[in-house]
Formats: C-alpha cells, structure tokens, sequence
C-alpha cells in the first residue's frame, strides 16, 4: 500500500475471551465461550480492520497491541490471520512493535512458533504472581512453575521483548511473598516489567466478596510499602522506572503504551475497544452479539481543546519524566504554567509536583505518584 | 342581601399533612369544570416544583370556581389551598382569614392528627364553618366509623354527615361540593359600604408589579380607582381586577364577598403588607381590619454561598424568596470561616431547607447552611438583654449573668404502642410530660413543655423515625426559661471553624461533641496530612476524632487506552473538590454543615 505520510499510528485489537474469568477481572471478556464464536468474533474483526484501513491511509502503523482478554487463547491461525489483515489494509512500518498478551496456560511452543513467524516481536505474559496459593485465590489457571515455563518458551521460539505482569496489593498478599515475586521475576530478566496495584472494580466476584466482608482490602501503607519495594529493586537492576505501573530496560518502553501517555494516535479494533484518532475519542460497541453483526462506534466525542489539554497533562503526568514545558508549548501554543498557575505551584508547595533539573520538565514525586489522582483531577 | 353575594362560598381545605388535600382540590377543579380534564396534573394548585416533589403545599393558592348545584342554582366557589405542614401554620392562619368555612379532611386510616387539631383550632378562631369530610375510604385499612367518632370526641363536631370520599379515585367528590352550598355560609358585607378589603397575599409579577391577594369584605373595587394602604398610607391607581380561575382572569370589578387579585403597577412587595387593609383614597373606611400578628421567626441559621463571589447573587434571591414569604427573615452577617453571607429566620427546619432547596433550584445556587438556632435571651452581670441567635455573638461567659432559652408547649399524637419510646425521645430532649390523654382506645396525646432548641434540632425526624410516621406533632411558643446552655465550638486541625458553632445545654454537649466529631470524621477527606477533628466547651476539649493521612490515590492502569474513564473519574474528583470549602489548610464537603445537624437512627 502506498503512502505519502508519516503520521504514526497505533492499532489496539482486543480479544475478549479467557479460558475462566479471573475473580478480580471487570474488564469485558467471556470464558467458556466455543470455537464458533472465537471464529465469528475473529470474522467481525477481519471486517472492521478493512473498514478502518480505509480511514487511514495516510498513517504508518507503528504498534500493534492485541490485547484481552487473553488473545493467545485463539488459534494460531487466527493470529496469523488477524496480523495478515493488519498489513493488508493499513501500511505497517518496517520494525513495527507487534505486542501479544498472553496468558500461561494457553500459549503452546507451536502457538508461539506461529505467532512469531507471524511477526508478533513482543511477548506479555500474565504471570500476577509465582505464588501458588495467590494465583488461585485469583482464579487464575495456571501454576508459578507454568508461568516460568512460558517464559523459557518463549526465549526459545525467539523473542526477545517480554514483558511480565504482576500485581500487588492483593487481599492476604505478605509483603515477604510480594518481594520473593518480584526477586523472582528479576532473576528472570525480562526486558519489561508492569506492576498493576489491585483494584477492586464492580461486578466482579472479589467486589461482592469485598461487599459481604468476606474479603479485606490492602491497607494503603502496605501497597504503598509493596510499590516502592518493586520500584526500588527494579531500579537497582537497571531497569527504568517510566510510568506508574511500569519499568523496562533501556530501549524497551512499551512503544504502543507509550501512545496513550502522548496523546499520539492509536485505532482500537474489537468489543469495547477506545480510539483517538483525528482529534475524536470514541469506543465500540461493548455486546458482544451486536459487535459479531457489525462494528460501530456507541460513543463518539469530538474532544475540545481544553479536554485535549487536559488529557495531555494528566496522561503525561503518568510518565515518571513528566511533561515538559516546550513540548507543551510547542503543541498548545500556550504556557502550560499561564495556563494552570495555581494546580501547579500548589503542587510544587505541597509536594506532589516537581520539576526536573533543567527546568523544563515537571513530574510527580515519588509521594506525587502515591497520590497522583489529586493532581491530575485539578487539570481536567 | 344580593343575589350575586348569596351564591358565593369562600372555604378552604385544612388537614394534617398528607391526608389528601391537594388530591381533593385536584378533584374539586375538575368536578366544577375549571381545569379540563386533559390538562389535569396531580397536585394542581402546587405551583412549585419542590411543592409537587415533596407531595406538600407551601404557599397558599386561591380559585374561583362554578359549581352548579342540586338545588339548580349555580354557586361561585372560591376556593383557597393551604399548607399543612407545622411549620406553615402562618401561612394558613392568613387564608382562613379571608373564608367562611372549611372543609376539613381527615384521611380514613390514620385519623385525627397534631395539625389536624392545630388548623381545626386556628379556623374555630376565626369563627369558620367546619366541614368534615373523610378521605382514603377506599384503602383497605379505612376506619370511617372510628374516626367519624374520633372527630366528634376529639374535635367536638358533628361527623355523622361527613362525606365519606376518596379524592385518589374521585369518589363521592360531588358530596363535598353539595355540603359546601349547604353548610358554609354565604360571606356577609356591604358592596355599598365603604371598600374594606384584607390583603391575605402577594407576588411579584415582573410585567404586572406586585399582585395582592385580596379578600373584600366591605364595597366595591374596580379598575381606575385609587386605592389607599391603610399600614403604609401609601396610594395607588388600579390597573387590574381579576379572579384566579385557575389563570388570572381580568374582571370589572371585585365587590364585598369575593376573592380575587388587584394589580396597581406597585413596585415594592414591603408595600403592600401581607394583612394591611385597603380602602378608597376619596371614600376612606374608618377602621382597618384587624390585620394578622406579625410572624416571630423561631429558627435562625446562617447561609453562605459556596462560591464566594455568588453573594450579590444569593442576595437577590433571598429578597425574590422573602416577597412572598413574609415569615422568612434575613439579614448580611459575615463569618471567619465563610465569608460573607446571612443570618436568615424560619419558622422551623422544614421552612428552613425548603428556602435553601428553593435557593439551590430555582437560583441555581450552591448554599452552606450553618447549625441553626433559636434565639437566647441572655442577661448580663450589668442587667443588660441581648437576644442572641448566632452562637458566635455570645458575649464572653464572665460577663453574661444567665442565659435563658425559649420554651414550647408541644402536642404530640402517637398510636398508643410508641408512648414508651416517644416518652423517652422526650426525655432525651429535655422535655417535661404535662399530661397525657387517650382520644381514642388507640391513640394517645401527649403534652410535652420542652426547649425549642431541642424540638428544631431533629425532633421531628426522631418521632417520624420511632413511630414508623405515624406520630404526629404541633408546638407554640410559650415562655423563656433560664438555662445551663454552653457554646460548642469546633475546632478542626486546631483552628475554630466559627459554622460550626452552636449553643446546647451543658448535659447535651458531650454527646453532641462526639456526634460532630464522628460526623465529620467520616466526611471530611483524607489530606495529605493527618486532621485532628475536636469538640470543646471553653478551652476544654471535650470530644476528639482524626481523619488518617492520605497515603494513596493512584489508578493502577488505563486498559487499551481508555483515557475517557479516567476523565470521568477525575472529573468526579474534581467535582468534589469543588464542592469543599477551604478553612486554613483543611478541605470541608460542603455537606458536612447539614450532615451534623441530622438525626442518627443508630444513636
């Protein structure tokens, strides 16, 4: 496909089925669902990157995320295909990320031979945690052993990007298991490292657990404790800490995350999936019957400048470097600190904000991070 | 006397709050026709939106109406709508003034009530006709027998032939209207006489100035004449004579018997004083009506606009609101902790938060309300009085010799089983049983003396909360009384939030130290820091509560890219931002001013 522009784009796939729905997962996804339906469903995505490849011509797609969900549950095939359909409609870059999340459990060594082959280049694996007794009590479906196992696998069949999820913060979590978890994983050496704070959402299994006392949360202290526990031995192995919940090796960001903190473009493909694209944020339809009939937008929202702006200060201020002040000025044409004087001097005062050494930049402390939903709420 | 004058009926309806008088009026409309049947809405006469919400009448409204009779004769009917609610006894104390009778509705499950007896009390004063009517028959608890005999025993009136109606379905509605042709008198009067006519109400009209609600007693009134304020001396030409039916109606002219309004291009609602008799500049009445006593606001509280620049704002609204309100009271007063903002009088708590809901919607106006008060009579060691309603005007307590309160006489009628539980509510709030009588096998009147301090406070939402709704209560003013009463102060993260003050009697401010303390505990944020929150009497801290640091307010992640949830979610942070008021370094919802002032089940 020929193309006349660099205007970069990032393309999220999402894939909403799990072999179990995990007991803290809200997130929209379906377990038990057939073969059929992973077919339908993959037919529909097939359909609506053809529609959207016409809407981007001119764009480079230099990320590509599937994400779930759990995508490594669907066939090979159907990766192979989806990827195939990704090159045929849009102009994908040479060196293009290619992410695929996975899950231990659903990731044969023949699945990761195909996927590979089929130009996936970064592996994430859903490990949570190696402690046994958490992840059941997550409902996940696989052991510690599984998930280390995975990972050989993968550096077999020849990745050489590989993210590992974990969380903390889990009701019954020690701090101890927390730090063997993270130790554990160190040793591992995985290019990339998310640590996600459990959140408990509505209607999930641990929220009415939570709701019949038969669930406590984490105290703060003791998140906070887990946190910068991870962040501080992370930092120790050489890794950079750059967003909230992430840390990798040098070079190794997350390309297609990366976008969501710059406000640079990404497509999202499948059930419930969100775009920004061409100064609109929207969202797909979020049933899954309505989706397989045809793709389309449930909410579409021309975003103003302010909301532009805002968005762009408080993703910015997820990335531990923070925004900076020529960057702002150069995209807004305006000051950012004319702009939002008080916000920003109040939180230089009390500690949450600061600025880098040159001046340039201004970033959340280390406190700033714990409490960072009281800053970015004075931007929106 | 004319025939015209012989065919009117000014009557209102009085009940307990509830009981159905508005569905009755509803009913009445359409009966006689005024109001189609497609236009018809529930609670008709309830103009305002807050009225129709609450299911309660507030202001009084009047309509004329056309009622043709069994006897073949057609009847003008005028009928005024009143409030039931305790609080609003003023209100109907005005309307009764310009009827000759009233239909009284007691609902048929519930019987007799606190204000069923106070209206009845305020219309035998002004020598109306009483009609009874029992509502609700048609619900399956309905006990007409047993109330017919509770109104008869209770009241002293004859019941036998009340109708027995259900104003919800429209049944046996025609009853009523034959009674009201058959009992109420026609109004007596002279249309030849010298004008004589009661402003009973008023509004302001933006096109036509204030419109007065007027009742003649004696004359004749028409557009062009000059009429004269007796109160105010001050004269003005008639523009508009009218009947509300239910729209303004213009007419030619109002003569002694009717009901109706009068515009005269009057630019000021302070003149045309609620009560004040008019007459003729060139043919003057020599004596005025006996106007009404003018009303005592018993509750005060300050009102702040939660944004501060909204003053000039709130003002005119409370000056649109005091138009025609004539028991709403206020005046400018500043606090340390809000600003600028006013010292405002009720009649009672449920005034109170109607004029702040009224402010919030129909001004659209963010309001913090302070404790309210009632006003103390406070004697100095010189022997000087101040009366003082604002807690933070209390003099040093070196100089102040005594404090008095004011006292009430409380009736409150309760279904025999609460008389244990309401005693000790009493009990708890100080109160002192006079006596205390069955009206019927089932149901129980207690006469309470009791500090008003303690009735406004959450009496009512005590005695609706123990008696499943079913108690029921009515109080007046009777004395002031020397008192052990103190001023609690609170103090949050050391500093004195002067709203939060208020004055209780000494044996009450542990508890309600405590209960401040704890409200606020659960409503005030975690701040960056840790906030001691504390009660005190004088330099003694008497009740203590702190509010934890916050240590985390962060979201893990955004999945693929869902940046407009966590808008939403900042957006709801920031919302509550907005709604905090800032005292020193400590950030108040600006719902915890209410939130300490409400009744705790649990307690």
């Amino acid at each position: 496909m020929m193309t006349t522009n660099n205007k970069k784009l990032g393309l999220y796939i999402h894939i909403p089925f799990c072999v179990q729905k995990c007991r803290y997962c809200g997130f929209l996804s379906f377990d038990r669902a057939g073969q059929d339906l992973h077919s339908a469903y993959v037919k529909a995505l097939l359909r609506e990157l053809a529609c959207w490849g016409e809407v981007a011509k001119e764009h480079k797609v230099d990320t590509i995320f599937l994400g779930g969900g759990t995508p490594s549950l669907l066939p090979g095939e159907s990766i192979v295909e989806i990827l195939e359909a990704c090159q045929t409609h849009f102009s994908v870059a040479d060196g293009a990320e290619v992410t695929m999340e996975s899950n231990p459990g659903t990731l044969s060594r023949e699945k990761m031979d195909l996927c590979f082959a089929a130009g996936v280049n970064r592996l994430s694996i859903g490990v949570q945690s190696l402690n046994g007794e958490i992840l059941s009590f997550l409902g996940r479906i696989h052991t510690p052993e599984e998930a280390v196992q995975s990972y050989f696998e993968a550096r077999e069949a020849g990745f050489s990007n590989i993210n590992l999820d974990f969380m903390f913060g889990i009701p019954g979590q020690t701090q101890i298991q927390w730090e063997e978890t993270i130790n554990r994983a160190l040793s591992l050496s995985p290019e990339h490292l998310s640590f996600y704070g459990l959140q408990i959402e509505e209607n999930t299994v641990f929220y009415d657990l939570l709701k019949k006392g038969e669930l406590k949360e984490t105290g703060d202290v003791t998140d906070r404790r887990m946190y910068h526990y991870a962040i501080d031995r992370l930092r120790e192995k050489g890794y950079v800490h750059y967003e909230i919940s992430n840390a990798a090796k040098p070079g190794f960001f997350c390309r297609h995350n990366m976008k969501y903190w710059s406000m640079e473009e990404y497509f999202g493909l499948g059930l419930g999936a969100h775009s920004w694209f061409n100064g609109f944020r929207s969202s797909n339809e979020t049933k899954l019957e309505t989706y397989l009939d045809g793709a389309k937008a449930v909410w579409v929202h021309k975003n103003t400048e302010k909301d532009t702006i805002s968005e762009y200060v408080f993703t910015g201020l997820r990335l531990i470097k923070g925004v900076s002040r020529s960057a702002f000025c150069h995209r807004f044409g305006v000051s950012i600190d004319e702009l939002f004087e008080t916000e920003i001097q109040g939180h230089l005062k009390n500690g949450l904000l600061e600025e880098s050494e040159d001046g340039d930049r201004i970033r959340l402390t280390s406190l700033g991070i714990d409490l960072s939903n009281q800053v970015m709420a004075d931007f929106v | 006397m004319d025939p015209y004058q012989e065919s009117i009926r000014n009557f209102c309806i009085i009940a307990h709050i509830d009981h159905g008088k508005s569905t009755l009026a509803d009913r009445i409309l359409q009966k006689t026709g005024v109001v189609a049947d497609r236009d018809m809405k529930e609670q008709y006469l309830d103009n305002m939106d807050i009225e129709r919400e609450r299911g309660i009448t507030i202001k009084l409204q009047t309509t004329r109406l056309h009622y043709k009779a069994n006897d073949g004769k057609e009847y003008i009917f005028n009928l005024i709508d009143t409030p039931g609610h305790v609080d609003f006894t003023y209100e109907v104390s005005r309307s009764l003034a310009a009827c000759e009778g009233a239909v009284l509705v007691v609902d048929a499950t519930q019987g007799v009530e606190a204000q069923t007896l106070a209206n009845v009390y305020l219309a035998l004063d002004e020598n109306l006709e009483i009609l009874p009517v029992i509502n609700k028959i048609d619900l399956a608890s309905a006990r007409p027998d047993e109330v017919k005999t509770e109104i008869e025993d209770i009241i002293g009136i004859d019941a036998s032939q009340a109708p027995l109606i259900s104003a919800k379905e429209g049944l046996n509605v025609e009853q009523v209207l034959e009674e009201i042709v058959r009992l109420v008198p026609p109004p007596k009067g002279d249309a030849k006489a010298k004008l004589k006519a009661l402003i009973f109400d008023s509004y302001y009209d933006n096109y036509k100035g204030v419109v007065i609600y007027t009742r003649i007693f004696d004359g004749t009134l028409k557009k062009g004449d000059t009429i004269l304020l007796m109160n105010t001396k001050k004269k003005y030409e008639v523009t508009e004579v009218g009947v509300y039916s239910p729209g303004p109606i213009p007419i030619g002219e109002l003569r002694a018997g009717d009901v109706g309004y009068i515009c005269a291009s009057i630019k000021q609602v302070a003149d045309a004083r609620v009560g004040d008799t008019i007459t003729l500049e060139n043919d003057p009445t020599e004596a005025p009506l006996p106007g009404y006593k003018k009303i005592q606001s018993m509750v005060y509280c300050g009102l702040y606009p939660a944004e501060g620049e909204k003053y000039e704002s709130v003002k005119d609204a409370l000056e649109k609101l005091q138009i025609n309100d004539a028991a709403f009271f206020f005046e400018p007063e500043t606090s340390t902790a809000l600003g600028f903002g006013f010292r405002c009088g009720f009649l009672g708590l449920l005034h109170m938060e109607i004029i702040v809901e009224r402010l919030e919607r129909e001004f659209d106006l963010a309001i913090i309300t302070t404790s309210p008060s009632v006003i103390y009579k406070v004697v100095m060691n010189n022997g000087d009085v101040q009366m003082i309603q604002n807690p933070s005007n209390l003099p040093p307590l070196m100089e102040i010799d005594h404090i008095e309160e004011p006292m009430v006489k409380a009736n409150i009628m309760i279904p025999k089983e609460y008389v244990g539980s309401i005693m000790e509510i009493c009990q708890e709030r100080r109160g002192t049983m006079l006596h205390m009588e069955y009206i019927t096998e089932t149901r129980v009147q207690l006469h309470y003396d009791m500090p008003l301090n303690e009735v406004i406070y959450d009496f009512f939402d005590a005695l609706k909360s123990k008696t499943r709704g079913y108690g029921s209560l009515d109080y007046e003013f009777d004395r002031y009384e020397k008192s052990n009463v103190v001023k609690l102060d609170v103090l949050l993260n050391r500093d004195l939030v002067d709203a939060f003050s208020m004055i209780v009697h000494e044996s009450k401010a542990y508890s309600r130290g405590r209960f401040v303390c704890e409200k606020l505990k659960d409503i005030i944020p975690m701040h960056q820091f840790e906030i001691p929150i504390q009660a005190a009497v004088g330099q003694k801290v008497i009740a203590r509560e702190t509010v934890r640091a916050l240590r985390k307010d962060v979201t893990a992640k955004c999945y693929g890219g869902d940046i407009s949830r966590k808008r939403k979610l900042l957006e709801k942070q920031k919302e509550g931002k907005k709604r905090m008021r800032q005292f020193g370094s400590v950030e108040v919802p600006q719902e915890a001013f209410t939130a300490v002032l409400k009744y705790d089940d649990n307690k």
